[in-house]
Order: structure tokens, then C-alpha cells, then sequence
């Protein structure tokens, strides 16, 4: 029926002017397609619209270069290869067209045809002609309405799509549009959010793993240096400074267009302000409220860790006082041994020689009273000493075999009470202990004065000393025949500072049982009293390791 | 004691008293003594003359009494005796085994300072040496230290096991008898018995024999005493010892 026409008409549109025809009614469909489709790029458009990306961009965008990673960013405009490959028509555009075509092309059908075919008398053909030019008027617009729909919505679908997944906090990748219309600038402004999301989580990434490597051991200088550059690192400052002042005596920069942005947070611990970064951004830089926020975010985690690097910084200082502190008591007590036992030395030898001089000073009571006094009181300031060694961990002991009879009758005798009857019972001949010389003397020393000052003078001490063969062990046993200890002092026996209530508060240091019960297991041993006994007093049982008799092979 | 000459010991202590009763005591027992109150003194005494025995604080002023005991092994290998108010219990006690070889707390018992002087001048030729004794690929002896080094693990040693191995050290390859050790380990221990000398070879056998059951370096002579054997002779230049253990009284 109707013919092609030289006719393009509408000039106005780049439509596929050639062949719009061919197709008459039924299948208008077909041509406004192939010719939309492939035309955009041709020429109409091109021309205006090459390149919606490359302005919008430029903005947001200046950043690449300090950064590492413009790979992702050079969007749109840079490669429409990978997603953009399927053009779309310019949506204006092809609404407009298309009206223009379901409008006229009818009509100019209907006009050629009546010229043509001179069908100007034959007003029922005419009439006929028109209604049916009406009628295709009417469907093609259908139609293109329906094409245009079809393409926004897939447009439209593309974008939802893409917000969605970047709403998911997934990658998106860059939508690609052409065109100046709504739909171009709806894909362009999410390819701008989820460029700078991407980047944001890029820079949180970098903030956290600057964060995490921040230990207080490193100290508060070091720590606020490194947090500067972290922020330079981070969000691709310029420069920054970490100032320990209070943020709101410093004024805030002015933004000059054209200048570096300055850009600034307070470095908080807690609600506690501890100072001020500020920093400046390349002047092309865009900074929003979320790069703040992130700001924000990481000094106050800067605060946090400087406050813990001072902490820390206190904490050793308080260390070493301590240490200092511990060795300056050492020392003390070092010094108070000293200056103890050196007159105590003198007086000692003093009076042994004046005993040794002759018989009538060897047997002066007075004279034996001060040699046994002067040893009681070397005892005790040893007995002080060990017990702050014992506290302070710092006790040497060495592990010497001992025969253990000989130990405590030498013991007995340098106690000088010679008026309680004494016996010693040795059943573990050939045995011997495996102890600390020294302190095993202290130990014995510490049972037998106890025995004599709660026995009674009267009552016999009893020492006993047995092997253990199955367990090695060499077995000491110290009693007497005083009253005993009551119920309630065994409890508190072995405790420090606390000494049984028969006797008289202000006799000895209290100490000698715990320090005599320390020393012991020390050395792999024990110390207990044993269960009260029927018209027995105290008995004491020191335990310690011991060597069967050598053979000599 | 029927000494040729009487042995000459040189007291250091800063108390002038304890000095005083000291020296008369040991002067009484036929020593010559001579006295100094401070380290400095003491260094220009040394000039003049050696001692066989030095006695020293460990506390003194003006020279600390472990500086002192360096620059004096420094100059000569004189033994030493430290007598000091600090207890061996104290943590500072362990460095003088570098220096002394032996420790005596004030306030003294006359008799077992004696005792133990005799004990040292009596083995003025094995004296503590003060360099490893390499004994074989497992054992190493760092008797300064008192310490061995057994298959590469080091072990301490006690005073007594120490001077033990001394004796038996200087005198390597040679039998010692068991008298003669029960005299160096236990010399002021009254009524002192063999099986001391049993057991402690025992125990010592645990510490530096890889099998104590099969001893390579610390050997029993049956009814004589102990034998301390070096192995691979040839590849322990550092074993050779004074050997002056010609005095032994207790053989």
C-alpha cells in the first residue's frame, strides 16, 4: 500500500530516515527498532553527548593520583567496554521520535496516497483512507509505547539491580549510560556513591589495619608520629599534624577554593580531649560527612591507644621504681646485717678471748651470759633477714649431704643449756640428709630453743632420728614434756608474727617456726607438729630428703 | 701444725676491733698476720709482700669487697676467705665463688674459722683453677663457677662437691683417697665418717656422669678412694692444671 517516500519528513529526528516504510501497517514495529538500535551511536547523539562521564567525574575523582588504587575508579566515561557494551537509545530521544512517528506517518500516508492516486473525488475513499490512518496512527503509537517502556524499564532494571548490590555493600560495577537525560544522570550519581562507598571502605580497611598495629609499648611520641602518618596513608591528606592541645583553642582553617582543604578532628579517650589532628586534603579532593565521620572514627581510636600508651609509659616508670625500690631494701638490709653483726662479732670475740684467758674467766657465769646472748641475738637478725628473703624469692640454698646427728648435737650445744637433760637417739646411722647446712642449723636451732623455752627447764627434750628407707627420706623428731600446745595455737603455730599463748607476749620474733617451716619444704622436706599425746608435750617432725649409707663402691 | 715457717695471713675488715681480737687469736695459733682496714690498704700490703691467705670482708668501704677480690686474683693467685656479715642465704653471696674459696659468716666460731683456714692453706696447690677443665666430650668442669657442663646441660655443684673435684683435678688420672676427701670436704665437722665421701660421690655421679651406673670420668678404687680420669687426653689443652698436690697429708 503506501510507498517509501523521499519525504524525511522529520528532519528534526535522526531516525532511520531511509526505510521507514516498507513495512506499512502491520509491522511499524520492526523498523523504528533496527533503526533505534544502532543509530545512537552513529551520529545525532554522539556528538552532544560523547562523554556524560568525563565531567562529572573529574570532581570526585582527583584522588587517584595519591592513591593506590584508581583501577576501580576510572568509571563510566573511561571503559564502557566490559558492562556498557549494550548501548542504550537516548531516552528523550526515542520517546519523542516515536510519537512523532505513531503521529504523522499515518497522516503523510494518507496525504500521498489521496495526491498520488488522485482519490480526492471519491469522498467515501477517502473517508475510508482516513479512519484507516487513524487506526495505524493509534497502533503505532501503542507501539512505540510499548518499545519506550520495555527500554526504561530494562534501564531501570539495570539500575535497581546495581543500587541494590551496592546497598548489599557488594562491588558494583560502574552502570554504563549515554545521554543527558534523567535516566543517564540516575546511573551516573550511583556510579559516583559507589565509587566513593567503595573508596570509604577502602579507607576504613587501611584505618583499621593502622589501628590494629597500635601498641602501647611503642610510648606516646612514637605512637602520635605514627598516627600522623597513618592519617596521611589513610585518607590521602597531604599533610597532618597530631597537636597535644586543647581542640578548641585552635581556630579552624579557612577552605579556600583552589588551596588544600583543611580537614581536623579532636583526638578524644574516652570524653577526654587529648589534642587535635589536622591535616590538609588536595584541593580537588570532595569531602562529605562520612569521610569525617571515618575521620572521627579513627582519631578517636588514636586517643584511645595514646591513652594506653601513657598508661603503659607509667606503669613501667612504676616498674622500674619498684625494682629500684626492692634493690634499695636489699641493700638496707643488706647494710643492716652489716652493721649488726659486726659488733656483734667484736663482742663475741672479745669474750671468748677474755674466757680463754684463764680458768677463773672461763667459768664467770657473767661472761657465758653475754656469749650466749650475743648468739641469740645474731640468731634473730638472721632469722629476720632469711624470713625477707623467703618474701622477696631471692633465698640461696645449696644441697649438701649432712649427718644429721652431729648437726643437731652441735646445735644442743650451741644453745648452752646444759641444765636440761637431753637425748638424742640416732636409729639412722649411716644415713644422711640432703639439706642446707647453714639452715638446716637455723632450723634446729629454732626447734631446740622452742623446746627448751616451752618444755619447762625441768623436762627432758627428745630428739629422734630415723630413716624412712621407701621414701629416702630422714625423719627428726623434736619433743618435750611441757604442757603441750592447746588446741587453739596449733592453728595459728606455723603463722607468722603469732607465738603460742603460754608464753609471755615480747619472748623471741614470732618468726621462728614459719621461717623453721619455709626453709624446710624449701629444701623438699616438711615441718608439722604432730597430734598432742597423752602426758607428753610438744613433739615437732622435720622431714627431709635423705641418702641411704654409701658402701664405698 | 710444725710448719718450717709459720704461715703468713693478711686480715681485711673495716672494724679496727674485730681486727685487733682476730689477729691475736690467730697469732696465738702461730700465725703471722698482718692487718689492713680497707681494700686500698690491703692492694699496698700485697706490694710489699704476699700473703698465703688472705681473709676478707666482703663489705668494706672505699672498695667493694668483691672488686677487691678481683684485683687481688688479678695480681696473684692467692686464696681467699671471705668473713662477712652477709649470710650465704644472700643473693650476692653466689658471685664470690668467682673469687673466694671459702665463705664464713660473722659473727665467727673461732674454731671453725681455724679449721677452715687450715683446710685452705693445706691445699694451696690445688687451688680452685680458673679455667673450664674440658674432661671429655660430655663433661666440662667450671670449678670457679662451681658448675659442670654435662652434655651441653649445666648442672651446678654444692661447696662441698666442688672441693671435692678440686682435689681430685689437680691431681687428674691419680687415685685420692677417700680420707684425704672426707679432710677437704668436711675438715670442721667433728666425728666426720667415710660414708660422707660414699654418698656424696654417689650424688656427684648423678650430676656429671651421663650413666651414672657406668662412670667414664669419676672412678672408684675399690678400698682406696676415687680416681678422676680425663678421656680424649689430647683435645683438652684447658685440663692442664698446676699439679701441686704434692702435700696430702691425709695419703
Amino acid at each position: 500500500m503506501p510507498v517509501p517516500l523521499p519525504e524525511p519528513e522529520p528532519a528534526a529526528k535522526p531516525d532511520p530516515a531511509p526505510e521507514p516504510e516498507p513495512a506499512a501497517k502491520p509491522d511499524p514495529a520492526p523498523e523504528p527498532e533496527p533503526a533505534a538500535k544502532p543509530d545512537p551511536a552513529p551520529e545525532p547523539e554522539p556528538a552532544a553527548k560523547p562523554d556524560p562521564a568525563p565531567e562529572p567525574e573529574p570532581l570526585p575523582e582527583p584522588d587517584p593520583a595519591p592513591e593506590p588504587e584508581p583501577a576501580a575508579k576510572p568509571d563510566p566515561a573511561a571503559k564502557p567496554a566490559p558492562d556498557g557494551a549494550r548501548f542504550e537509545p537516548p531516552l528523550r530521544l526515542l520517546l519523542t521520535g516515536s510519537l512523532i512517528v505513531a503521529a504523522m506517518l499515518p497522516v503523510l500516508v494518507l496525504g500521498v496516497l489521496v495526491v498520488v492516486m488522485k482519490l480526492g473525488k471519491d469522498e467515501a475513499v477517502v473517508g475510508e483512507l482516513l479512519i484507516a490512518s487513524v487506526v495505524g496512527a493509534a497502533l503505532l503509537g501503542l507501539l512505540a509505547a510499548g518499545i519506550a517502556i520495555t527500554l526504561l524499564t530494562g534501564s531501570l532494571r539495570r539500575i535497581t539491580v546495581a543500587v541494590e548490590r551496592v546497598a548489599a555493600g557488594e562491588y558494583s560495577p560502574p552502570i554504563h549510560m549515554t545521554g543527558d537525560d534523567e535516566l543517564a544522570r540516575l546511573a551516573e550519581s550511583h556510579n559516583r556513591i559507589a565509587a566513593e562507598a567503595q573508596r570509604r571502605n577502602r579507607e576504613l580497611a587501611r584505618l583499621l589495619n593502622a589501628i590494629a598495629g597500635y601498641s602501647p609499648a611503642q610510648g606516646v611520641p612514637a605512637l602520635a608520629a605514627q598516627a600522623e602518618q597513618d592519617a596521611c596513608a589513610v585518607f590521602g591528606l597531604i599533610d597532618s599534624r597530631l597537636l597535644f592541645v586543647d581542640p578548641s583553642t585552635v581556630r579552624a582553617e579557612e577552605r579556600i577554593p583552589g588551596e588544600p582543604k583543611p580537614v581536623r578532628a579532636e583526638v578524644l579517650a574516652g570524653a577526654e580531649k587529648l589534642g587535635l589532628l589536622s591535616g590538609h586534603l588536595p584541593a580537588t579532593r570532595s569531602w562529605e560527612r562520612a569521610d569525617q565521620n571515618l575521620l572521627d572514627l579513627f582519631t578517636s581510636e588514636v586517643g584511645v591507644a595514646l591513652r594506653n600508651a601513657e598508661l603503659f609509659g607509667q606503669i613501667d616508670k612504676q616498674n622500674a621504681r619498684l625494682l629500684e625500690l626492692d634493690a634499695a631494701k636489699d641493700e638496707f638490709l643488706r647494710g643492716i646485717s652489716h652493721n649488726l653483726q659486726t659488733p656483734l662479732t667484736s663482742i663475741r670475740a672479745y669474750v671468748d678471748q677474755i674466757r680463754m684467758s684463764s680458768a677463773e674467766a672461763g667459768a664467770d657465769r657473767r661472761l657465758q651470759i653475754v656469749a650466749e646472748q650475743a648468739d641469740r641475738l645474731t640468731r634473730m637478725v638472721r632469722q629476720l633477714l632469711t624470713l625477707t628473703r623467703l618474701e622477696a624469692g631471692v633465698l640461696r640454698q645449696e644441697a649438701e649431704v649432712i649427718a644429721m646427728a652431729s648437726r643437731v648435737r652441735r646445735a644442743w650445744e650451741a644453745l648452752n643449756a646444759a641444765s636440761v637433760e637431753f637425748d638424742l637417739d640416732d636409729q639412722a646411722s649411716g644415713w644422711l640428709a640432703v639439706a642446707d647446712p647453714d639452715q638446716l642449723d637455723q632450723v634446729l636451732w629454732a626447734l631446740l630453743d622452742n623446746a627448751v623455752k616451752y618444755g619447762g627447764r625441768e623436762g627432758k627434750i627428745e630428739v629422734a632420728i630415723r630413716a624412712d628407707e621407701a621414701t629416702s627420706r630422714l625423719i627428726v623428731t623434736i619433743g618435750d614434756h611441757g604442757p603441750g600446745v592447746s588446741e587453739e595455737d596449733r592453728g595459728k603455730l606455723f603463722v607468722r608474727f603469732q607465738r603460742g599463748s603460754a608464753m609471755p607476749s615480747g619472748d623471741g620474733t614470732g618468726l621462728g617456726l614459719y621461717v623453721s617451716r619455709q626453709l624446710i619444704r624449701k629444701m623438699g622436706g616438711d615441718l608439722v607438729l604432730d597430734p598432742a599425746r597423752e602426758g607428753m608435750g610438744a613433739c615437732f617432725t622435720v622431714s627431709l630428703p635423705g641418702e641411704p649409707p654409701g658402701d664405698g663402691s | 701444725m710444725m710448719e718450717p715457717r709459720a704461715n703468713r695471713i693478711l686480715l681485711v675488715d673495716d672494724d679496727p676491733n674485730l681486727l685487733v681480737v682476730l689477729a691475736e687469736q690467730l697469732r696465738e695459733d702461730g700465725y703471722d698476720v698482718s692487718t689492713a682496714r680497707d681494700g686500698l690498704e690491703a692492694l699496698r700490703r700485697l706490694e710489699a709482700g704476699w700473703p698465703d691467705l688472705i681473709v676478707l670482708d666482703l663489705m668494706m668501704p672505699r672498695v667493694d669487697g668483691l672488686a677487691l677480690g678481683r684485683q687481688i686474683k688479678a695480681h696473684a693467685d692467692l686464696p681467699i676467705i671471705v668473713l662477712s656479715a652477709i649470710d650465704t642465704a644472700d643473693s650476692k653471696a653466689g658471685l664470690l665463688d668467682e673469687v673466694a674459696e671459702d665463705y664464713i659468716t660473722k659473727p665467727y666460731h673461732y674454731p671453725e674459722l681455724r679449721a677452715r683456714i687450715e683446710r685452705v692453706l693445706l691445699r694451696l696447690g690445688d687451688r680452685i683453677p680458673r679455667q673450664s677443665i674440658v674432661l671429655g666430650p660430655n663433661l666440662t668442669l667450671d670449678l670457679h663457677k662451681r658448675a659442670a657442663t654435662v652434655g651441653g646441660q649445666e648442672v651446678t655443684l654444692t661447696p662441698t662437691e666442688a672441693r671435692m673435684l678440686q682435689v681430685l683435678a689437680a691431681n687428674l688420672g691419680e687415685t685420692i683417697t677417700t680420707d684425704t676427701l672426707l679432710s677437704r670436704g668436711w675438715a670442721e665437722t667433728e666425728g666426720a665418717d667415710p660414708s660422707y665421701v660414699w654418698v656424696s660421690m654417689r650424688r656427684l655421679r648423678k650430676k656429671i656422669e651421663a650413666d651414672p651406673d657406668h662412670p667414664v670420668h669419676l672412678l672408684t678404687i675399690r678400698g682406696l678412694g676415687y680416681r678422676l680420669v680425663q678421656i680424649q687426653a689430647d683435645a683438652c689443652p684447658a685440663a692442664r692444671t698446676r699439679t701441686g698436690g704434692q702435700a696430702r697429708p691425709g695419703a
